[in-house]
């Protein structure tokens, strides 16, 4: 079931490189946004999101801080990392032997050919999603969709996995370019 | 950004032609109450703010506004109308109050002038405030108003002259003191599109 996928998945992971399609729903249903990119992460709490289509957009959690950058808008939000990395359901990759403690794991069975957990948060107060799920193919994460509080859907499709690579020391680093605000401690 | 660019002085005639067509484009825009945009949006307000994708839905004085984070796109959504707002997705559950601005400020230290932006945002003057100002680019569209104490730039497309009345922005800037709102816009959408539910 989807939870052996999940510790066969995370067994001897130290990091993973892939691509990402996110779709979008609002609550009533339609698709309001598509958009790709690439996934790096190194347990257990580097991780770099870059989106390139529509927009460029760049997320990276470097230990310490989160750096969001938006080129377009030419402002840089950092923040402390924390809670908010712990209570998304990506920390499934990062921190699989917490995953109980912090939510709760339901299998769910096979749908559209994949073996899907469920996660929901323990309580709804601090969560920052309604429902989460994960959904596996031969021990390998290829989906993960997401329900917020308001109702909108996100489900994003991995692939071209990519297993324990080794980084670039600067690829989990981010210092922002000149000219643009940069909002938050640093 | 590094310095404004020399901006091109136009000639009085050509002001008050500006003028003219911005009093015809705003009467077009208020027989358009209903539309919505979809666009990115960055804040910034004394040190604090963030960034994510917004979609605002404008049904005549109703507006539902959405704001998603990057990756999850955890979501928030501010609804309501000129007298009443409510705030929901934010942790620690809904909000309520009558000022939108104020709901929005004391639950993220973010200072969006919710009501007057629904009309700056198409670049109008806001009904409900003070005069305004405008300086008129040489594209005779507004480059920036000045009213309620908040200064609102603006970057039009390169044609958006030839629309006409139905000429809409692309990027609004509006600043106040520390407080900084810099909006894209990617999508508009003049009438709600037939079966979208209404703004209740």
């Amino acid at each position: 079931g989807a939870r052996d996928d999940l510790s066969q998945f995370t067994k001897g992971l130290t990091g993973l490189d892939g691509t990402f399609t996110q779709q979008v729903y609002d609550a009533g249903g339609k698709l309001k946004e598509t958009s790709t990119g690439q996934v790096q992460l190194s347990v257990p709490h580097l991780f770099r999101w870059e989106y390139v289509k529509p927009y460029p957009q760049l997320i990276v959690a470097d230990g310490k801080k989160v750096w969001i950058f938006d080129p377009d808008l030419e402002q840089v939000t950092v923040r402390n990392q924390g809670a908010e990395e712990q209570s998304s359901p990506l920390s499934a990759l990062f921190e699989p032997a917490k995953l109980d403690q912090r939510f709760v794991v339901k299998e769910t069975g096979k749908a559209d050919g994949l073996d899907w957990l469920s996660l929901a948060p323990k309580t709804d107060e601090e969560a920052s999603f309604r429902t989460a799920r994960l959904g596996f193919a031969g021990a390998k994460l290829v989906r993960m969709e997401v329900e917020d509080a308001v109702g909108q859907r996100t489900r994003i499709e991995f692939a071209q996995w990519k297993r324990n690579p080794d980084f670039a020391a600067s690829t989990f680093r981010y210092t922002p370019p000149k000219g643009v605000d940069v909002i938050g401690e640093r | 950004c590094a310095g404004a660019p020399l901006r091109p002085a136009i000639s009085a005639a050509d002001v008050a032609a500006a003028e003219a067509s911005q009093v015809h484009r705003e009467s077009a825009l208020a027989r358009t109450p209903d539309w919505s945009m979809a666009g990115r949006v960055a804040v910034s307000n004394a040190g604090k703010g963030g960034s994510g994708r917004i979609e605002w839905r404008q049904d005549g004085p109703r507006y539902l506004i959405t704001l998603s984070a990057p990756v999850t796109r955890q979501g928030w959504q501010l609804s309501g109308d000129a007298d009443a707002a409510r705030l929901e997705g934010l942790e620690g559950g809904p909000r309520s109050g009558p000022d939108a601005r104020l709901l929005l400020l004391v639950a993220t230290g973010w200072d969006i002038p919710v009501v007057a932006l629904g009309d700056w945002v198409r670049g109008a003057r806001a009904t409900a405030l003070a005069p305004a100002t405008i300086e008129y680019g040489t594209d005779g569209l507004p480059r920036r108003i000045d009213q309620d104490g908040w200064t609102i730039e603006y970057r039009w497309a390169p044609d958006a002259a030839v629309d006409g009345e139905t000429a809409l922005p692309i990027r609004v800037d509006a600043i106040r003191g520390e407080a900084r709102v810099k909006l894209i816009v990617d999508e508009w959408h003049a009438e709600t599109p037939p079966g979208a539910t209404r703004v209740q």
